[in-house]
């Protein structure tokens, strides 16, 4: 294997991969989703209808031309309402997901750049988190807390934050034993300059990767917390409080079932695009197209 | 004597993006039993591809055509299930790396007797017994101990013995044997290489070694075809090829071993890297490194054509100028 | 037992910080007009006793197998659990024997049909399983299989009228069969199936994603080949030989999943009002029951250790090369 071989940067490598899997057909089919509901979030008090909001007479409407999704057990438009709850689920979840990496990330990098007890204590701190089952501590979490969407974000970081945190120390540490470093150090880069040229690149890969998956995961548990009454509360048009109304009444089967979908389809837009991502990035795959 | 099999002008393309490749380029051989027959050449001249051809393991994607007779049917025309049921009964494989090669989580027992059974139907107990008797052929110690052992316990030469084992299990009459010997250590090869010449001798075997060493193949291989990037450069009787050799890549490769009483002497290596089929250049594939290239042999693929009896050779220069310019 | 005692004061002590004075959340109204009430229930409880002490009487009775008494149930949490816990064993195991069926299946069909229509088939089925949100798969299941077409019963573990079955595990399908009483079995097994389906789906997607790239890398490995050179049929190859190799990540993710299913069943039990312990736990969480709490986390724990012994043990039987510590 010849020098230029052995140094070649084993994640950029993966950036040139890329092209190939964004042409698979889910791939493109999930990039579609996110973006158009990412516009619908956007833009849903121009697009929406009706005001999610606004009750009126017309109650328990089965979906119909004046009302595309039907009406719920208060008059108000399920059809906007849905358009609405993308507002809410989408920024918090993407909101959580940064917030989760910045401390998670962060701790997890400072694990596996320095070693030592700090990285005993990073992990020991996940591994109660990993062993807690997740519903139940963002349950605990919201119960002392007090329901509301705030602290429910704040469960949900509190409960997503070891995964990042794993993460990025196993990319750090893999980085950190690799040839490439070892030789920009032998060449005397500095350690600021070493961790923003070579180290950060190189994370942005995977992190990527986990990030587009943990949103999908977000927007579920987010939901979930609405559901069982601890996010959001009425009458905010949210995905999983609406699926709760929708138990309650279940002849209208359309006020719980379309929130579901919604949900169903960013979620699995956001997994189609994790998992295409991943395969771009799994070292296998880059290692075979060197050897090959 | 009867060629047990005939390979005639077998090719093999590989279907890639840019078109198929061929990879094995009108090889022909007969291959007798009793007999070692070597294959000789560098990574990429199509060795092992032509091997795998044989036994019905080509990749996805790979295409054959010629033919390859045993027994009167040829293998490359048979349906995959019947090619399957001579796989292992007829014809066997060995391969390079036994560590790699042997189930990690089976025991030695299993990965003996499971085609055993399968393909001979025999029962647990008869199973166990031949491949007791298998082990001890092979000369592995305590072979009932062995046969519940797995294969980490055992080391790199042992390993190869026991898939040599799993090879002849059945009974073949034709064992191909992938570079037997290339990841042990020199000191086990010669061992290796014991067995196996003792085996073709008392089974009447008919063996089919590959390699790119020539001492293995000097001490083992009865005859040996040299095959250059996918097609035969020269084939013969192995004293005669290794000692007169008339192609010149044959030539090259004989003297670039060291010699012990040339010790002093420099090497000489063939200039240049070996081709391989994408990188295959036109007319003869070795002139871009031959010392006593023309320009026609940039133009037309030479011809194999027989030199002496059991002897045939692909190179129009002349032999006699070639051997007298040396 | 380490863990279990780190555990036991980390629960213990998160709940001492928790803002929130458990006797006004059970009291209710009554909190604030009987201050007497407050004091008695702080007095019944050890409440009113320094937190220290709290703790280590609350470690003494443990060594004696005492958990407490659970403030809304008025019963002994050790008592509470015990009832609890097989309902969720059962809801549990079902789901897990669906999901590793067919997980495992799809993984190795789509390993083996790489690239494929069937391979994409199955990633978009395993990912809609990790995409479906547990609360809304099972209302829609209830919808369709119990509303509309009435196949399956709504909730609850059996019918009202039918009595559950001599006690021998507390799972009722199992206890059932042993005490030959086929009707309550097939009646438990009714209200089983649509909960265990809706557990399934997400760990069925699971399974199959991670059993496709395990097979994945087996495939590449020359024993294969030479298992291919013998002459077996495709099938023993791929059972044989190449699960057997593949089957320490699955092992691994399948004693994970466990985990998580034994103790994340809080929405699907609500939904069809099965009395497990995610019931429970959510009651214990939201009314601030801190020794049921503590209880739950106990369980919690004591089942991560019990599913990393089986997942090692496990381990060692199906490779060789791995010693048993």
């Amino acid at each position: 294997m010849s020098t230029a071989a052995a140094l070649s940067n084993p994640v950029s490598s993966a950036w040139r991969r890329i092209p190939g899997a964004w042409r698979q057909p889910l791939t493109l089919i999930g990039l579609v989703v996110v973006a158009a509901w990412l516009v619908v979030a956007a833009l849903s008090p121009w697009i929406a209808p009706y005001d999610p909001l606004a009750q009126s007479p017309h109650l328990y409407q089965a979906p119909s031309s004046a009302h595309l999704l039907g009406t719920d057990e208060l008059g108000r438009d399920v059809f906007s309402r849905v358009l609405w709850g993308a507002r809410i689920s989408i920024p918090l979840a993407m909101l959580l997901v940064v917030l989760a990496f910045l401390i998670g990330g962060t701790l997890g990098g400072l694990a596996g750049y320095l070693g030592g007890w700090v990285e005993e204590l990073v992990m020991r701190g996940a591994d109660f988190v990993f062993a807690v089952p997740t519903i139940l501590l963002a349950m605990a979490v919201v119960a002392a807390l007090g329901p509301g969407l705030f602290h429910a974000v704040l469960a949900v970081v509190l409960v997503s934050w070891p995964g990042h945190a794993r993460v990025v120390r196993g990319l750090v540490r893999t980085i950190m034993q690799s040839e490439y470093v070892a030789v920009g150090r032998l060449l005397g880069s500095p350690t600021y300059r070493a961790l923003a040229v070579d180290v950060l690149p190189n994370i942005a890969g995977p992190v990527s990767v986990l990030a587009a998956l943990e949103t999908g995961n977000a927007i579920l548990l987010l939901s979930a917390l609405s559901f069982l009454g601890l996010g959001a509360r009425p009458p905010d048009p949210e995905w999983g409080s609406m699926v709760s109304t929708g138990a309650q009444h279940f002849e209208a089967w359309w006020i719980g079932v379309f929130p579901g979908i919604a949900i169903v389809s960013i979620v699995l837009a956001f997994n189609f695009l994790g998992d295409s991502l991943r395969d771009a990035f799994d070292p296998k795959t880059i290692i075979k197209a060197r050897g090959a | 004597m009867t060629a047990l099999l005939s390979v005639n002008d077998l090719h093999v393309w590989l279907d890639t993006a840019r078109g198929p490749l061929a990879i094995v380029d009108g090889v022909s051989f007969d291959v007798a039993a009793g007999q070692v027959f070597g294959l000789a050449g560098e990574s990429g001249s199509g060795k092992t591809i032509t091997a795998l051809a044989l036994l019905g393991l080509l990749p996805a994607g790979a295409r054959t055509g010629g033919s390859a007779t045993m027994a009167g049917r040829d293998l490359l025309a048979m349906t995959s299930s019947a090619r399957r049921r001579t796989r292992g009964r007829e014809i066997a494989m060995v391969f390079q790396d036994p560590t790699s090669s042997l189930h990690p989580m089976l025991t030695i027992e299993r990965q003996l007797t499971e085609h055993l059974r399968y393909q001979l139907g025999l029962s647990a107990k008869d199973a166990h017994r031949r491949a007791v008797a298998l082990l001890t052929d092979v000369r592995i110690p305590d072979p009932e101990a062995a046969m519940r052992g797995y294969p980490h316990q055992f080391s790199g030469g042992m390993r190869q013995r026991i898939q040599i084992a799993i090879g002849l299990a059945c009974e073949p009459r034709l064992l191909v044997a992938d570079e037997p010997t290339t990841a042990l250590d020199v000191t086990v090869q010669a061992g290796i290489l014991r067995l196996l010449h003792r085996l073709c001798q008392e089974k009447h075997l008919a063996v089919i070694l590959i390699t790119h060493d020539l001492g293995v193949l000097s001490s083992l291989a009865d005859t040996v075809t040299v095959m250059y990037a996918g097609r035969v450069a020269e084939s013969g009787p192995t004293a005669q090829v290794m000692g007169h050799a008339r192609h010149p890549y044959t030539r090259g490769l004989v003297d670039a071993l060291p010699h012990p009483e040339a010790a002093d002497r420099a090497l000489v290596p063939i200039a240049g890297d070996p081709a391989g089929p994408e990188s295959r250049p036109s007319g003869c594939a070795f002139h871009p490194r031959c010392r006593y290239a023309k320009p026609s042999c940039r133009i037309a693929v030479p011809p194999l054509v027989r030199v002496d009896d059991g002897r045939e050779m692909a190179c129009p220069v002349d032999p006699l100028v070639a051997s007298m310019a040396r | 037992m380490f863990l279990c005692l780190g555990v036991s004061v980390m629960a213990f002590v998160l709940t001492t910080l928790v803002p929130g004075d458990p006797a006004l959340a059970n009291l209710g109204d009554r909190a604030s007009s009987d201050p007497q009430a407050v004091r008695l229930y702080r007095e019944h409880f050890g409440l009113d006793k320094p937190v220290p002490v709290q703790y280590v009487v609350y470690l003494n009775n443990l060594l004696h197998g005492d958990l407490g008494e659970s403030e809304q149930s008025r019963r002994a949490v050790r008592i509470d659990l015990a009832e609890y816990i097989p309902a969720t064993a059962e809801l549990a195991v079902s789901s897990m024997v669906l999901s590793i069926l067919l997980g495992v299946t799809l993984g190795v069909v789509a390993a083996l049909r790489r690239n494929r229509l069937t391979d994409q088939i199955i990633r978009v089925v395993s990912l809609g399983g990790m995409s479906t949100p547990q609360f809304w798969l099972a209302l829609v299941a209830l919808y369709v299989f119990f509303f509309k077409l009435n196949w399956v019963p709504g909730s609850g573990r059996l019918d009202a009228i039918v009595l559950p079955p001599p006690h021998l595990t507390g799972l009722y399908t199992i206890d059932a069969l042993a005490a030959g009483q086929f009707d309550v079995f097939f009646n438990s097994l009714q209200h089983l199936i649509l909960p265990a389906c809706v557990l399934a789906a997400f760990n069925m997607g699971l399974f199959t994603r991670f059993t496709r790239s395990a097979v994945l890398e087996v495939l590449e490995n020359d024993y294969v080949r030479t298992a291919r050179a013998k002459g077996l049929p495709e099938l023993t190859v791929v059972f044989r030989h190449v699960l057997r190799a593949a089957s320490p990540p699955i092992v691994t993710v399948v004693g994970l999943a466990f985990g998580n299913v034994m103790t994340g069943t809080v929405l699907v039990e609500n939904i069809f009002a099965w009395p497990g312990i995610g019931q429970y736990s959510y009651r214990s969480a939201t009314g601030l029951d801190l020794t049921a709490i503590v209880g739950v986390m106990l369980f919690v724990a004591i089942v991560y250790i019990l599913v990393n012994m089986v997942v090692d043990i496990l381990y060692a039987v199906i490779d060789p090369r791995v010693g048993l510590a």
